[in-house]
C-alpha cells in the first residue's frame, strides 16, 4: 500500500500542473470554443501514456486523451524538446476540431535523462477546414469534415516543423487564429514541462515515477470500492437518437451493464450498426462516456486517472454507432451520440441504485455553427457555439433549468462580445418555462435562444432530442422534446434536428432546447 | 485627533484607535453581534473616550452578509427585451462538472421580479428598437404591488448608449425605489457579469446604507469613511448606494495592514497570508495592490476592481480523514468554532489541523489564549490514534503512528497552502523568492516558516498586530476610487487619442476626492488599458504610456509564455485609478531592549519537528523585546497565536516589535 500522505501532496501537485496548463491555454486563445467556452483539457501522462492527472476540464476528454497521447507514443520516436499534434477519431482523436498537442518530458541528464512521461493538451479549435464553416457539418464521410492529421510531430528538438505549420494553416478558413490557438497549446505544454522538471529536482525523477504510478494506483482502489457498493447484478437499458441527419430513421444505443464484485462490464452490444450520417462515435468517446459516469459516481474532488478505467470493461462492437470504422463521418458523435451513451448508462445504473441516478438531462448540445462572408467587416467569419439546456429531476429535488449537462460544461459567449464580432444579433435568451418533465420532482427547463441574421450566412444545426423525449424516472414524465424553427418574412418554418440552410439578413433563427425528465410520478408523495 | 478603525467579522469586532496627539494606538475586540451589527460596534464605542475630532474608518461584512445569507432588500431586474433570464442562465454552465444532481442556484431576484423593456443598441451604440416608455409605467405598478425596494436596469450596450438606461432610471426613481442603472456602475462590456454586478449593488445597498446612517447618528464622526474591496476608502457619502464595492472590505483590510506593518518594517514585494479556521487567503502584493476585476462572491460575478485574493478552504479547524482510496485527506470539511478541533474539549470527534499540532507539541497545550482555555492533548492523541489505525501509515525509527499522522496531517496542509500562493505568484509570472511572507490571523504562525520554506521565500514577517491587522489597515488605507469605460476600438490607437478618453475619467476621480477633502497634492491618478490581441477574450491591463503597445506584449509573455508582436490588438476598457493619499498612524518605535532573551524563556518539551523530535525551547512572545534573537528550533507563544520556528530558521524581534524570521532551508 501506499504512502497515503504522498498520495494527498502529489495528488495536488499533478493537478495544479494540469491546472496552470489550462490558464495558459485559455488566456492565450483565440478561439471562442477555448478563451470563452473552455473546450479543452490539459493533463499529465506518465512514460507508457497512463493518465496521472487531468483538471476538471471537458468530460468528453476523460477516456479519450490517453487514447491520443498513446496513438503518439505508438507511431512517433520522441526526443527532447519535440511535440506531436493529432486529431485523427481513428487514431486516438474524437473529432477533427479537438487538437491534440503531446509533449514528452524527461528525468535531469544526471539522473539517467530517461523518457519520464508526457503532458498533453487538447483543444477544439473554430475551424479545421471541410465542407462548412466551423467543421461540424452534415457529412457523409470523414474527409469532408476538414483536415485530418494523424500523430505526427509539429516541433522537433524545440524547432517548429515550418512545413507542417503552413500545410495545416492553408487548409483552414482562419489561419491567423489557428497560429494563435496552436501558440498558445504550444505554450500550455512548455509550461507544464517546465513544473513537472522542477517537481524532478525537488523530489528525484525515481522518486517522482513511484509518485505517478501510486496515483494511479489510488484512482483504481477508489473505483473498485465504488463498484463494490453497487449491487451486482445484469442491467439493461436501450434509448434512441432522432436519427443521423441523413434519412429519418432513429438509431438505438443498448447497453448491459453487468457489476460482479468490484468490477463492471458495459457492453453496447445490440446498438445499430454505423449511420452515414456524422453521428458515429469513435471508441475514444464510447469511453469517455463510460469513464465520465463511473467518476460522477465517486463524488467530488477524486483525481480523474487511467486508475479509474481499469476495473471498467467495455464492449463496443466495431461497426456500430459507438465504435465506428474508418472511414465513417464522425463530428456528431463527439457531442451528440456521447450524450446519448450517458442517458443509456445511467439509466441501466437507476436500477442498480435508484436513490443516486436523475432522470434524463437535456441530451444533446444543440450545436450551431455559422459561417459566410462577413461584409462590413471585409473578412470570412465562424462561428460555433452549443446551447444548454434542461436537466434531470433528481430523486431529491428538481432538475436545474438552463444549464449544460453531462459531457459538455462549456460557457456561452456573452452577447456583447458576439455582436462585436459577427454580423447577426441574438434576440432572445430566456428560459423555455414549462418544458421540463413533469413529477414529483420537475426536470429543469430548458432555453430559448433566437437569432437575428444581418446579412447572407450559412447556418448549420446539428441538435438531437427533438422527436425522442429525454426520460422521466420513477413514474416523472419526460421532458419536453426542442424544436428548432426559421423565420422569413413573416413565416414560420420547422426545421429538422440536423440541417444546413442558407440565411438572408432580416431572417431569424430560433433553438428551443430540450427540458430535463421528470422523477417520480405526481400522485406519490416522496 | 482621534482616528478609529473598525473591522466586523464573523466572531469579534476589532477596534484600534489611534490618537495624534500621544501617537499612541490601542486595540481591542468585542464579541459580534451578527444579528444587529451595530450592537457591537456602538458599545465598542462607548469604551472610547469621547474627543472633539473624529475620524472612523469601517470595514464591514453587513453587505456581504446581505449577499451570502440572501437577506438583501426586495429587488426587481429591468432588462432589454428578450433577456429577462440573464441571471438565470448566466454562463449556462454548472459549477461542479462531476455532480450528477446539483442544487439548483436560487438567483437573488425570482422571475416574478425579472422585467423586460422594448428596446435595443446595437455594438455601435446605434439604436435599432426605440425605447417604449409606456411599459416602464406597468413595470412600475407591478413593482409597488410586490413592494420592491430598488430596482437594477441593465440594458445591452448601455456602456456606449446610456439614454435608455437613464431615461427608465429616472422614472423609477422619481416615484422612490432605489435604482442602480448598469452603465453608471460598471460601463464595461459582458452583459452577465455587469448585470450581476448591478443587481447585487442593489440588492445589498439598501441595508448597508440603513447601517451605516444608524452608526453615523449615533456616532457623529467629522469623517466617515468605509474600505472598500479594492483596499481603498471611501467616505460614506460617496459610498452611499455603491455597497458593492464594499462587499470583500474585511480581508481587503487585512491586506492592507499587513502591507502597512511590512513597509514600516522595510519590506515592500508580499505574500499575504491569513491563515484562519476554516479558511486561507493568500495575496501579492508588489510595488502596488493588486486588483482583480474577476470576483465571484457565493457563485456570482462581480466586476468592480476587488483585491486579488486567494482563498483555500484549509485552516486550523479542517478535518482529517481516510477516503476510500486509503489517502489522508485534510478539508475543506471544518470543525468551525462548534464544536471546534477535538481539543477544545467540546465534543469534537473529528481531528483537525490544530490537534494535530497539539501532538506534535507545536501547539502548547496550556499556552492556548495565555493560558485561559486548556487543550485537551489526550482527546487530541485519541482520535489521531484512531485516524492512524485507519490509515496505512507505519511508524518510523522516530516518530510512532499517532505522531507520523500527525505530521502528515500539517504537510498536507502546509501542501494546500503552497498551491495557492503558488497560483497568486509563480504562475502568474511572479517569483516567490523576491517575497516577504507576512503572516497573521490565528493559524498562520505554526505554518508560516514550513510553508515559506517550501517556496523558497527567505522572510517570514509576524506582526504583533495579528490579530487586529485588518482594523489597522482600516487605519492605514489611503482613499480610493476605480472608474471604467469600455472602448472597444483597434489598438494602432495613438497615445493621445487615450489620453483623451482617459480625460473625462481623470477629471471625475479628481472631483470626486476632492469633494472627501483631498488636497490636490495628495492625489494621483493611474490610468491604466485593459488589451487583449484582436480575436482573444481575456484583457490583461497595462499602464497608459507611450509605450502601452510594447508593454502590453511584454506583460503578456511574462503571464502566458509568449507574445504575438505582430498582431492586431484591441483596447477594450480604460481604467481610471484616483488615489488620495492618506497620512497612516505613526506606530511607536521601540528601543532595544536591556534585557536577556532568556527572561523571555517558558520553558523546554519536546517537539515533532521535521520527522525526528528534539527538545525545544518556548518563550512567552510577551517578553520578547526589540532586538532579542530566537534561534530555530523554538515556539513563540502569544496571546492569539503561536509561532512554530523551525530548526534552521532564525527569529529577530524588531523595533515595531515584529517577529522578523529568516527562513532556513
Amino acid at each position: 500500500m501506499d504512502d497515503p500522505i504522498r498520495i494527498e501532496i502529489m495528488k495536488h501537485l499533478f493537478v495544479s500542473v494540469a491546472e496552470e496548463m489550462g490558464v495558459r491555454l485559455q488566456r492565450s486563445a483565440y478561439s471562442p470554443n477555448i478563451k470563452e467556452r473552455r473546450d479543452f483539457s490539459c493533463a499529465v501522462f506518465d512514460a507508457s501514456g497512463q493518465l496521472v492527472a487531468q483538471a476538471a476540464h471537458i468530460p468528453v476528454h476523460l477516456g479519450a486523451m490517453p487514447l491520443s497521447v498513446q496513438a503518439c507514443v505508438q507511431a512517433l520516436t520522441f526526443a527532447p524538446g519535440d511535440v506531436a499534434m493529432v486529431n485523427d477519431p481513428y487514431q486516438g482523436g474524437t473529432h477533427l476540431p479537438d487538437i491534440t498537442m503531446v509533449s514528452p518530458f524527461y528525468a535531469p541528464r544526471e539522473s539517467n535523462g530517461r523518457l519520464m512521461g508526457f503532458v498533453a493538451n487538447r483543444a477544439h479549435h473554430a475551424d479545421v477546414g471541410g465542407m462548412s464553416a466551423g467543421s461540424m457539418p452534415l457529412s457523409e464521410e470523414i474527409f469532408q469534415e476538414g483536415m485530418i492529421i494523424p500523430p505526427i510531430k509539429l516541433v522537433c528538438s524545440g524547432e517548429i516543423h515550418q512545413d507542417v505549420w503552413n500545410l495545416f494553416l492553408a487548409n483552414v478558413r482562419t489561419p491567423r487564429e489557428r497560429a494563435g490557438d496552436l501558440h498558445a497549446q504550444l505554450a500550455a505544454n512548455r509550461i507544464g514541462i517546465e513544473r513537472m522538471q522542477g517537481f524532478m529536482q525537488r523530489y528525484g525523477s525515481v522518486q517522482i515515477s513511484r509518485d505517478m504510478d501510486a496515483m494511479i494506483d489510488y484512482g483504481e482502489r477508489m473505483t473498485r470500492q465504488l463498484i463494490a457498493e453497487l449491487p451486482d447484478g445484469l442491467y439493461r437499458f436501450e434509448d434512441r437518437l432522432d436519427d443521423d441527419g441523413i434519412t429519418t430513421e432513429p438509431v438505438t444505443i443498448a447497453v448491459s451493464v453487468a457489476i460482479a464484485g468490484d468490477e463492471v462490464t458495459i457492453d453496447f452490444t445490440g446498438t445499430d450498426s454505423q449511420r452515414t450520417g456524422s453521428i458515429n462515435a469513435v471508441y475514444p468517446i464510447t469511453l469517455s462516456a463510460v469513464v465520465y459516469v463511473f467518476r460522477c459516481l465517486l463524488g467530488l474532488d477524486i483525481p480523474a486517472n487511467s486508475g479509474c478505467m481499469k476495473p471498467i470493461h467495455l464492449i463496443a462492437p466495431e461497426g456500430t454507432v459507438v465504435n465506428a470504422r474508418f472511414p465513417a463521418a464522425v463530428a456528431g458523435g463527439n457531442v451528440e451520440t456521447s450524450q446519448r451513451i450517458v442517458d443509456v448508462v445511467l439509466g441501466a445504473l437507476a436500477q442498480a441504485c435508484h436513490e443516486r441516478i436523475p432522470a434524463a438531462s437535456q441530451g444533446t448540445m444543440n450545436n450551431v455553427a455559422i459561417g459566410g462572408w462577413d461584409r462590413g467587416r471585409q473578412q470570412p467569419f465562424t462561428y460555433y457555439e452549443t446551447i444548454g439546456g434542461g436537466m434531470g429531476a433528481r430523486p431529491t429535488g428538481n432538475g436545474a433549468s438552463a444549464i449544460h449537462s453531462h459531457m459538455t460544461n462549456t460557457l456561452n459567449t456573452p452577447v456583447e462580445a458576439l455582436e462585436y464580432a459577427y454580423p447577426f444579433r441574438v434576440r432572445q435568451y430566456t428560459v423555455r418555462e414549462g418544458s421540463g418533465g413533469q413529477g414529483s420532482f420537475a426536470g429543469g427547463d430548458g432555453i430559448c435562444r433566437s437569432y437575428e441574421f444581418l446579412q447572407q450566412a450559412h447556418v448549420t444545426i446539428l441538435s438531437e432530442r427533438r422527436s425522442y423525449s429525454p426520460y422521466g424516472l420513477a413514474g416523472g414524465q419526460p421532458g419536453h422534446s426542442g424544436r428548432n424553427q426559421l423565420q422569413r418574412s413573416g413565416e414560420l418554418q420547422e426545421l429538422p434536428g440536423k440541417c444546413r440552410i442558407d440565411v438572408q439578413s432580416g431572417d431569424i433563427l430560433r433553438i428551443e432546447t430540450p427540458g430535463g425528465g421528470g422523477y417520480g410520478s405526481q400522485s406519490e408523495n416522496y | 485627533m482621534q482616528r478609529i478603525g473598525i473591522d466586523i467579522g464573523g466572531t469579534f469586532t476589532d477596534f484600534v484607535v489611534h490618537d495624534d496627539t500621544d501617537g499612541r494606538v490601542r486595540s481591542f475586540k468585542r464579541l459580534s453581534t451578527p444579528a444587529s451589527p451595530e450592537i457591537a460596534v456602538l458599545e465598542g464605542l462607548t469604551t472610547i473616550p469621547v474627543v472633539d475630532s473624529r475620524v472612523v474608518v469601517h470595514g464591514s461584512t453587513v453587505a456581504t452578509n446581505a449577499l451570502l445569507e440572501r437577506k438583501g432588500s426586495a429587488t426587481a431586474l429591468v432588462t432589454t427585451r428578450g433577456f429577462r433570464d440573464m441571471l438565470l442562465i448566466g454562463r449556462q454552465t454548472r459549477e461542479q462538472l462531476y455532480n450528477l444532481v446539483p442544487e439548483p442556484i436560487i438567483p437573488l431576484i425570482p422571475p416574478e421580479r425579472c422585467f423586460e423593456v422594448t428596446e435595443r443598441v446595437d455594438y455601435q451604440g446605434t439604436v435599432v428598437t426605440p425605447l417604449d416608455l409606456t411599459e416602464v409605467d406597468h413595470i412600475i405598478q407591478s413593482l409597488q404591488d410586490q413592494h420592491v425596494e430598488s430596482v437594477a436596469i441593465s440594458f445591452l450596450f448601455s456602456f456606449l448608449f446610456p439614454d435608455h438606461e437613464r431615461v427608465v432610471a429616472g422614472r423609477l426613481r422619481d416615484v422612490g425605489f432605489f435604482v442602480t442603472a448598469s452603465h453608471e456602475l460598471i460601463p464595461e462590456f459582458r452583459e452577465y457579469e455587469r448585470t450581476s454586478t448591478t443587481t447585487i449593488n442593489s440588492y445589498v445597498s439598501p441595508v448597508l446604507d440603513r447601517y451605516l446612517a444608524q452608526v453615523q447618528q449615533t456616532m457623529q464622526p467629522a469623517e466617515f469613511h468605509i474600505l472598500q474591496s479594492n483596499g481603498g476608502r471611501l467616505s460614506v457619502e460617496q459610498a452611499r448606494g455603491q455597497g458593492v464595492r464594499s462587499i470583500l472590505s474585511g480581508p481587503a483590510g487585512g491586506v492592507v495592514g499587513a502591507r502597512y506593518i511590512a513597509k514600516l518594517a522595510g519590506y515592500e514585494n508580499l505574500m499575504t497570508f491569513d491563515m484562519g479556521g476554516t479558511s486561507t487567503d493568500v495575496s501579492l502584493v508588489t510595488d502596488h495592490l493588486h486588483v482583480t476585476n474577476e470576483a465571484t462572491v457565493g457563485g456570482l460575478p462581480i466586476r468592480v476592481p476587488v483585491l486579488d485574493i486567494h482563498t483555500v478552504g484549509s485552516g486550523g479547524g479542517s478535518i482529517a480523514y481516510r477516503d476510500t482510496g486509503g489517502g489522508l485527506r485534510v478539508g475543506p470539511q471544518s470543525a468551525g468554532a462548534d464544536p471546534g478541533p477535538v481539543c477544545y474539549g467540546r465534543g469534537g470527534q473529528q481531528p483537525t489541523v490544530t490537534d494535530a499540532n497539539v501532538l506534535l507539541g507545536r501547539l502548547p497545550h496550556d499556552g492556548f489564549l495565555n493560558g485561559t482555555m486548556p487543550l485537551d492533548y489526550t482527546q487530541a492523541v485519541e482520535h489521531l490514534n484512531l485516524l492512524a489505525n485507519n490509515l496505512s501509515v507505519c511508524a518510523s525509527t522516530t516518530l510512532d503512528r499517532p505522531q507520523a499522522v500527525a505530521f502528515g496531517i500539517v504537510q498536507v496542509v502546509n501542501a494546500h497552502m503552497e498551491r495557492a500562493m503558488r497560483v497568486i505568484s509563480v504562475e502568474r509570472g511572479y517569483d516567490s523568492r523576491d517575497c516577504t511572507l507576512v503572516s497573521f490571523g490565528g493559524a498562520g504562525g505554526l505554518h508560516a516558516c514550513d510553508v515559506a520554506r517550501q517556496l523558497c521565500i527567505p522572510r517570514v514577517v509576524i506582526s504583533p498586530k495579528a490579530a487586529t491587522l485588518s482594523a489597522l489597515g482600516m487605519l492605514s488605507a489611503d482613499a480610493h476610487i476605480d472608474y471604467v469605460q469600455t472602448l472597444m476600438i483597434e489598438g494602432d490607437v495613438s497615445f493621445e487619442e487615450l489620453e483623451k478618453h482617459a480625460h473625462p475619467l481623470v477629471a471625475q476621480g479628481v472631483h470626486d476626492l476632492r469633494r472627501q477633502g483631498l488636497d490636490a497634492d495628495s492625489i494621483e491618478v493611474v490610468r491604466e488599458v485593459d488589451m487583449r490581441y484582436r480575436g482573444q477574450s481575456f484583457e490583461l491591463s497595462v499602464s497608459l504610456t507611450p509605450d502601452f503597445r510594447a508593454q502590453f506584449d511584454a506583460f503578456h509573455e511574462r503571464r502566458y509564455g509568449l507574445c504575438h508582436h505582430d498582431a492586431q490588438v484591441e483596447i477594450v476598457n480604460i481604467r481610471v485609478r484616483a488615489i488620495g493619499a492618506v497620512a497612516p498612524p505613526v506606530l511607536p518605535v521601540h528601543h532595544a531592549a536591556h534585557s536577556d532573551v532568556k527572561e523571555a524563556i517558558w520553558c523546554r518539551r519536546p517537539v515533532v519537528l521535521q520527522g525526528q523530535i528534539e527538545e525545544v525551547m518556548h518563550y512567552h512572545g510577551s517578553r520578547l523585546q526589540t532586538g532579542h534573537r530566537v534561534e530555530g528550533p523554538a515556539i513563540i507563544v502569544q496571546e492569539d497565536t503561536t509561532l512554530y520556528v523551525g530548526a534552521t530558521d532564525l527569529a529577530v524581534v524588531d523595533q515595531y516589535r515584529n517577529f522578523v524570521i529568516e527562513v532556513g532551508v
